[in-house]
């Protein structure tokens, strides 16, 4: 019998084959997400569903523009607030964590890595009552102020790696410039780290984006819900409406595609250092 | 003396630093969960909410949810819902992680692009798995049916077993990925020589992976493993968007439930309750992952 023996090039071609192959049934419900947002409900309840939209519309998207200015906005004011608070926090606390040999170090890094892996049902009973009796429910803050928790620890681990890497010579140079502490932070730590600081500016943004637990619990009103629970109410009431809903999702996924597309590299280097190690 | 006051100027200046994020995760995380085990102490319905003074019941609560059945099934559910993600997002994670560590030309960009799953909002990935499993006009069915694997379509999430079955796969997509990242990580910290100075030893392709990458791959495994099961236990969004917890009460699990008993029930000292013995559960597995890592690296 003759063994099968493939060359270097053939090898390369079946496997490229086989991986896209993989990525396009793994990544399929993207795109069902995207096709079925331009279809109209005729189609949609059609007995069987198909792959392109037979008639192509923006329909669903128009039906939702009344609300969606509304939580728009309330998704934007709510993530960019905690993108902001979490940075102030998290990016000196991962240089401190990096450049100073303080007494307690290994209990800093151990509350951010358990606090990292509680997550929200644990403390929603309790926020709400504090929220409550601050009256912050219902406002910008209290969705803020919680889902900056999701990423302060997360950026803390992700950054600290990089500020340790820096060669201490460097700053002691600035220092000899005259540089003291805080503008050697600012003028040699952070540029140095521009791009793991932008990754973790991207990542605090779409963590708060994306969640739906604190703000749902604390803002019931409608008009000041974002659009995660905004699209769990519309479910609800018209659930079977999934051309709205779908167009909904595209709108809901658009940001965290975009950082992903634009800076893929960054990102999956930060989840892995971010989500495992100090 | 010159260098104490150094050390003392190092050590002010490094708090000035880390302080400030560690009392805010002290604020926000950590008085709320030991404010947690106050309120499961203390009769807090929608009435008594507002006022300050509210009668300590001893463990009336934790009496409550031990008897009640709900609560029984749910902390069942999450931890068949956990096993089985597990079970799923390893081995195909594992599996996607040795296919792609071959060398091809598509192999890295691929790789990296199927990551996505997890950067997008679970309320999303939620709503998609739930119209995919619709019964009528869903594609799943659709599929099976051509495919001749079933004949009438199937309820997916309107019956108990397979809704959870849903979660798991729905859970997994977002998993899957992320445990062949991880796992891909550890791969690539294998040295090359080791398998070459196999190879030259004679020593087979199944060989090589049970006797080189296995034992060599082990503290990642473990950590994948512990930080997948403290990541997936703790799941609400997915379960509230998908099934709700439904069909009545067999995807149910305890965030959910506490979530219920507190938001919609107004039960806020039960379902303090059953959060706490959520965050037991959890605890109890950080611990472990805590000694993993630690062994391995100075953390």
């Amino acid at each position: 019998m003759k063994k099968l023996h493939l060359t270097y090039r053939h090898k390369n071609i079946l496997l490229s084959a086989a991986a896209v192959i993989i990525a396009c049934i793994f990544l399929f419900p993207l795109y069902w997400i995207a096709v079925n947002s331009f279809k109209l409900d005729s189609e949609i309840f059609a007995s069987t569903p198909t792959l392109w939209p037979e008639e192509f519309t923006l329909k669903a998207y128009k039906d939702q523009l009344g609300s969606l200015s509304v939580t728009m906005k309330n998704s934007v004011i709510i993530a960019v607030g905690s993108m902001l608070l979490s940075l102030c926090l998290s990016v000196p606390a991962a240089y401190g964590l990096a450049r100073y040999k303080v007494k307690g170090m290994k209990l800093f890094v151990l509350i951010f890595l358990i606090t990292q892996m509680l997550p929200a049902s644990l403390v929603l009973t309790p926020l709400f009552l504090i929220f409550s009796k601050l009256g912050i429910l219902n406002s910008y803050l209290a969705p803020s102020l919680s889902t900056a928790t999701i990423s302060i620890p997360f950026i803390v681990l992700m950054l600290r790696p990089g500020f340790l890497s820096i060669p201490k010579e460097l700053e002691d140079a600035a220092k000899i410039d005259g540089c003291n502490a805080l503008t050697a932070f600012f003028r040699v730590a952070i540029p140095i780290s521009k791009p793991t600081v932008i990754t973790a500016a991207c990542f605090s943004f779409v963590f708060a984006w994306n969640d739906l637990a604190y703000s749902m619990t604390f803002n019931t009103k409608e008009i000041m819900r974002p659009m995660t629970s905004a699209i769990y109410t519309f479910m609800n009431q018209y659930g079977t409406k999934w051309n709205s809903i779908m167009a909904y999702g595209v709108l809901l996924i658009l940001p965290s595609c975009i950082i992903f597309v634009t800076m893929q590299k960054h990102i999956v280097e930060g989840m892995t250092s971010g989500s495992v190690k100090g | 003396m010159q260098s104490n006051k150094r050390e003392k100027k190092e050590q002010i200046l490094g708090y000035f630093f880390i302080v400030p994020a560690i009392i805010y995760m002290l604020t926000f995380i950590g008085y709320p969960i030991a404010y947690n085990w106050i309120i499961s102490f203390q009769d807090v319905t929608a009435k008594t909410l507002g006022s300050a003074a509210r009668d300590f019941i001893g463990l009336e609560n934790y009496k409550m949810i031990f008897i009640d059945l709900t609560f029984r099934k749910a902390l069942l559910h999450t931890f068949v819902y956990t096993i089985g993600c597990l079970v799923i997002q390893f081995s195909l994670g594992f599996l996607f992680a040795i296919f792609f560590a071959k060398k091809f030309a598509l192999s890295k960009p691929i790789r990296g692009f199927i990551v996505i799953s997890w950067m997008l909002p679970v309320t999303v990935t939620a709503l998609v798995f739930k119209f995919m499993f619709a019964e009528s006009n869903g594609i799943i069915n659709t599929i099976l049916m051509n495919l001749h694997i079933i004949r009438q379509p199937i309820g997916w999430l309107l019956q108990g077993n397979t809704a959870m079955l849903g979660l798991i796969i729905a859970n997994s997509w977002v998993g899957i990925p992320f445990n062949m990242l991880l796992l891909t990580t550890g791969l690539n910290n294998i040295p090359e020589d080791i398998y070459e100075a196999a190879s030259i030893d004679g020593a087979s392709k199944i060989q090589k992976f049970l006797k080189i990458t296995i034992p060599l791959l082990k503290p990642t495994i473990m950590s994948v493993l512990v930080l997948g099961f403290v990541l997936t236990f703790k799941v609400f969004d997915l379960v509230y968007v998908m099934t709700g917890g439904g069909p009545v009460d067999a995807t149910e699990v305890l965030s959910t439930y506490s979530y219920k008993l507190s938001f919609q029930l107004f039960h806020f000292g039960e379902g303090a309750a059953v959060a706490n013995v959520l965050f037991v559960c959890l605890f109890l597995v950080a611990l472990v992952y805590l000694k993993t890592i630690s062994k391995d690296e100075v953390i």
